[in-house]
């Protein structure tokens, strides 16, 4: 009951604050209360003001009152770490969902001092990234985050934190980035071997055997192109290359022997759970992609032609991340 | 030096900051050592060294058996020490324990901030025993130290320098200082909440209510200070007359003198007190004694006005406060220094004072009946017995010393007999003894005689060296007369600034020998800074503050006034701050602030430019949708451009802005249109 009653409060709390990219820190949005040091410190000096008057110490007056003073001017400078700092999100990279991520803020600081000890974290994670930002210049932090689902989502709300100087106040922020990140599944951990290929059909066909022959390539060997796997170079012809002082490598072109080509489809996965499927078929194009054949995907409405590189594989990851 | 210095800061960050942390502990006890039990300060000092090689050496925490063994321990000695774990004295003790203890599982923040609490109490209890301002000096000191430690704790990236926290620490306490002096001035100052415990007053020294004649070989010159008197307008006596009354001692068991049990002192004195002349009016900062006396010049009529104590007055003249005075008080009163007191006629009240215990200073009885016999003072009054009485005194081969030795059982005897020798309280004995051998009454006052003025702040101090025994007899028709019977020994002991010096220090040796003036002049400006220390800081008390609101305005002021002005400074100061965080908010840049502003007159002209547009896109925009009639914003816009990035600037920032109020903006668009 009151859990979901915080969880709503919570709720209307986020939706009050507008998505962006950038957060200027205000009077607005920066908050502070006493920590549990400061609440012990309070009490602290309660006990040196009450020693003190029962023992007439005018001394113990001066201590006490300069400690509250010092811890007076210590909320302000607390308060100051945040106020006026400037963050801006990093657009997020794309990541597998279950693995540990990060995203980078910059923290922007244009004031001429060092703002200390301002700790960064995904909302309620408290895994906390601490930083200094130097006076008149920037730092970039990254926080660390495990994206559970796949898809396109949100980049979660962010906290910025402080207790510097004393550590008896807490200055905290909440940051909702508006950049949307852009979850991969998580790969199967042990995935069966790929599916077997299906024939070339139509003009594919001819246009493999077509560019063989403009390369002029015999015996299914070509020099070494970029980008190549490094299964398919040939090591003995590498080996006796490099004797001769020649650094040129050979791959074996498996575009020409090549008479059938890979389909991942998600029926060819025989699983019936949606997500399962994904992940085998993201399992799948990180293997094919490893081993540098040329593969195409087949997911729900979803279709990307077979093709290789690394473009190549973020569009059939990001297909299985949306579909 | 230098390089121990750049050893530390080579360390581990972890193991810099321990021994900072340690060093700055150290700090705080070492003014307390003179007051902690030996073992106490043994084991605290032990446990830092051991912590601090730890820290050095990189060497794990003493497990939780060795922690809480040693914690029993110490609470085991302590209570062995005061019999008790409650009470002051064992409440600073446990807590200095506590503090060196606790640095043995000083691992997480939050350890760090016990340690913190601790620091700060026993900063605290270092007060209870000093106020001075050298322990004002060292409690700064460490207060920043510690300050610097929790701003260090809270800097969690890396190994920051440890001034840099140390300046954010001094600016903290810097800017907090106006706080403190208003809560310091402002704060209503209470009665003690609850009775002092009485182990407040053990151990120290001063006047004493008893007088131990000749058990004392070799008297010690104690030259710390008793007390300060400021006289009014600085018209003080003469120093002869400089007499301070302390307590009067009448009762006499052959070698110690007592005070006379309150139901046989007679009337109280004001009853029959005759004063004359002009009153003397001046202030009396008395240092703590630990007893309830109130020092006042001979002769005080009415009570001394000390805030906050209850003052009552005792047949002997004496004045005593309700409590023992424990810390720094200050009193104004008002004495006349011809004065006679008691009764004038003979009556029973003064047998106490005639009083010898039997067979006691036979010779001295032998003498008083002889003398009492001689023809020139067998009818004569009183008068003419205490003058003979000093011109043997003066005659005699009477020597003033402070090494008289040891005294036997007839004190008297030996002194005008055998010894001849003596301080002031030899004197002052074998004299009342005589006096009462003669049949007179006779008694002896304690106090204070003489006293230094200080030429910086003219202020006279009394130092406990000045405490002096005088004896004062009993004459029919006037009253008690006050005789000094040192003085007819030496003359210089009373009224001159001769003094028995004792033997200077090194160091205060080395530079008498270069100036002899300039090491008076040193310890008279030194004793000046204190004293300015003791009226401003230690001596601001309720009156003062009340004071202090008449200063500022207020005709009746009260305590509730103080709440009230305290209340006006907070609000004001809160006010203050966010003023300042305002302020602060609008202090953007001035160049993009005139940018924003040209951009907001665009957008009120109908033209909508992109919060990043840099001038030139802006002149290049404007120009685009206005046509010729944007020219000279266009112009204007191209200037702010190279004042900002040209290598000379043709216009400074304060004409531009001006130029920007005179500027013919193009007319916002017609809605009719």
């Amino acid at each position: 009951m009151i859990a979901s009653l915080r969880s709503r409060i919570d709720g209307w709390f986020l939706s009050r604050r507008p998505p962006s990219d950038t957060l200027e820190l205000t009077q607005r949005n920066v908050y502070i209360v006493p920590t549990r040091a400061g609440w012990t410190l309070g009490a602290t000096l309660l006990v040196l003001l009450i020693a003190s008057i029962n023992y007439q110490l005018n001394l113990g007056y001066l201590l006490t009152f300069l400690l509250a003073g010092s811890v007076a001017v210590g909320m302000h400078v607390c308060h100051a770490t945040l106020r006026g700092l400037a963050m801006h999100m990093m657009p997020p990279e794309a990541h597998y969902a279950g693995a540990a991520a990060v995203f980078r803020v910059v923290l922007h600081n244009t004031r001429r001092s060092v703002r200390y000890g301002i700790g960064m974290a995904v909302r309620g994670s408290g895994q906390w990234a601490w930083t200094d930002v130097p006076a008149e210049g920037s730092a970039t932090v990254e926080i660390a985050f495990k994206p559970e689902r796949r898809g396109l989502h949100p980049v979660p709300p962010l906290t910025a934190e402080t207790r510097f100087p004393l550590g008896t106040f807490r200055v905290w922020t909440v940051w909702r980035p508006a950049a949307k990140m852009l979850v991969y599944p998580t790969p199967e951990a042990h995935p069966p071997p790929l599916p077997p290929g299906e024939p070339l059909s139509g003009p594919a066909a001819t246009s493999a055997a077509l560019r063989a022959q403009a390369a002029g390539e015999y015996d299914g060997l070509r020099a070494y192109r970029r980008g190549d796997p490094l299964k398919l170079v040939v090591w003995k012809k590498a080996a006796r290359a490099q004797a001769t002082g020649s650094e040129d490598l050979v791959s074996r072109d498996t575009q020409q022997t090549q008479r059938e080509e890979l389909w991942l489809d998600a029926q060819a996965t025989h699983l019936a759970d949606t997500e399962a499927r994904v992940s085998r078929l993201c399992a799948w194009v990180l293997m094919a992609d490893r081993l540098g054949v040329d593969y195409g995907i087949r997911v729900a409405a979803r279709v990307v032609q077979p093709s290789q590189g690394e473009a190549h594989r973020r569009a059939c990851l990001e297909a299985l991340a949306l579909c | 030096m230098n390089k121990f210095m750049r050893e530390i800061s080579a360390l581990p960050r972890d193991a810099r900051d321990t021994l900072f942390l340690l060093a700055v502990i150290a700090l705080i006890v070492l003014p307390q050592v003179g007051n902690l039990p030996w073992w106490c300060t043994a084991i605290t000092a032990m446990v830092l060294v051991w912590r601090s090689t730890l820290a050095m050496e990189a060497r794990p925490l003493p497990g939780k058996w060795a922690r809480v063994g040693l914690l029993a321990l110490t609470l085991a000695a302590t209570f062995a020490t005061h019999r008790t774990l409650l009470g002051r004295d064992a409440g600073v003790t446990l807590i200095v324990i506590l503090l060196a203890l606790k640095t043995l599982e000083l691992r997480a923040r939050r350890d760090a901030f016990v340690i913190f609490f601790l620091g700060f109490f026993a900063m605290l209890t270092n007060f209870f025993y000093s106020q001075s301002l050298m322990t004002a000096v060292t409690m700064l000191l460490a207060l920043l130290g510690l300050l610097t430690a929790l701003v260090n704790a809270h800097m969690p990236v890396g190994k920051p320098p440890l001034m840099q926290a140390a300046r954010t620490a001094s600016w903290m306490a810097l800017a907090g200082a106006p706080i403190m002096l208003a809560l310091f001035l402002l704060f209503p100052r209470f009665a003690p909440l609850w009775g002092t415990p009485g182990d407040a007053m053990a151990g120290r020294t001063g006047l004493s209510n008893t007088m131990r004649v000749g058990a004392i070989a070799e008297l010690a010159l104690d030259d710390s200070i008793a007390a300060r008197i400021k006289f009014e307008d600085n018209r003080a006596p003469p120093q002869s007359q400089l007499y301070f009354r302390g307590p009067v001692l009448a009762q006499f068991d052959g070698r110690e003198w007592t005070a006379l049990p309150s139901w046989a002192r007679g009337a109280p004195a004001s009853g029959n007190l005759r004063t004359s002349g002009q009153p003397v009016r001046y202030e009396v900062t008395l240092e703590p004694n630990h007893r309830p006396w109130l020092l006042t010049l001979d002769v005080a009529p009415g009570a001394p006005q000390a805030p906050g104590l209850e003052v009552t007055g005792t047949p002997d003249l004496q004045w005593l406060a309700n409590r023992p005075i424990s810390d720094l008080v200050r009193y104004r009163a008002e004495s006349y220094t011809q004065f006679h007191s008691g009764p004038v006629r003979q009556t029973a009240a003064l047998r106490p004072y005639l009083a010898l215990p039997p067979g006691s200073n036979p010779r001295t009885a032998a003498l008083a009946a002889e003398m009492r016999a001689q023809p020139a003072l067998a009818n004569a009054g009183t008068q003419a017995f205490i003058r003979a009485a000093l011109q043997r005194l003066r005659t005699g081969g009477y020597t003033y010393t402070l090494e008289p030795g040891f005294y036997g059982n007839d004190t008297a005897d030996e002194f005008w007999f055998d010894r001849k020798e003596g301080f002031c309280e030899h004197i002052a004995s074998a004299f009342v003894v005589l006096m009462r051998g003669a049949g007179i009454p006779a008694r002896i006052v304690t106090g204070y005689q003489g006293g230094e003025l200080n030429g910086v702040d003219n202020y006279w101090v009394l130092r406990q060296s000045d405490a002096h025994a005088w004896a004062e007899v009993w004459e029919e028709g006037v009253g008690w007369l006050r005789v000094d019977p040192t003085g007819a020994v030496s003359p210089g002991r009373v009224g001159q600034l001769q003094r028995l010096v004792p033997q200077p220090g090194l160091f205060a040796g080395a530079i008498g020998a270069m100036s002899p003036t300039l090491a008076q002049n040193l310890r008279a400006a030194w004793e000046a800074v204190n004293n300015g220390w003791n009226q401003w800081v230690l001596n601001y008390t309720q009156s003062r503050q009340l004071n202090l609101l008449k200063s500022i305005g207020f005709e009746a002021p009260s305590l509730e006034d103080l709440a009230y002005v305290l209340l006006y400074l907070l609000v004001g100061a809160s006010l203050a701050g966010a003023a300042w965080a305002l302020w602060e908010r609008s202090q953007h840049d001035p160049w993009l602030r005139l940018l924003g502003q040209a951009r907001a007159r665009l957008a009120k002209a109908g033209l909508k430019v992109p919060d990043t547009a840099p001038p030139r896109q802006m002149a290049a925009q404007a120009e685009a949708h206005f046509g010729p009639a944007a020219q000279a914003v266009r112009e204007w816009l191209l200037k702010l451009e190279a004042q900002r990035y040209a290598e000379a600037s043709p216009a400074s920032l304060a004409a531009l802005r001006a130029e920007f109020r005179r500027l013919n903006w193009p007319a916002a668009p017609n809605p009719g249109r």
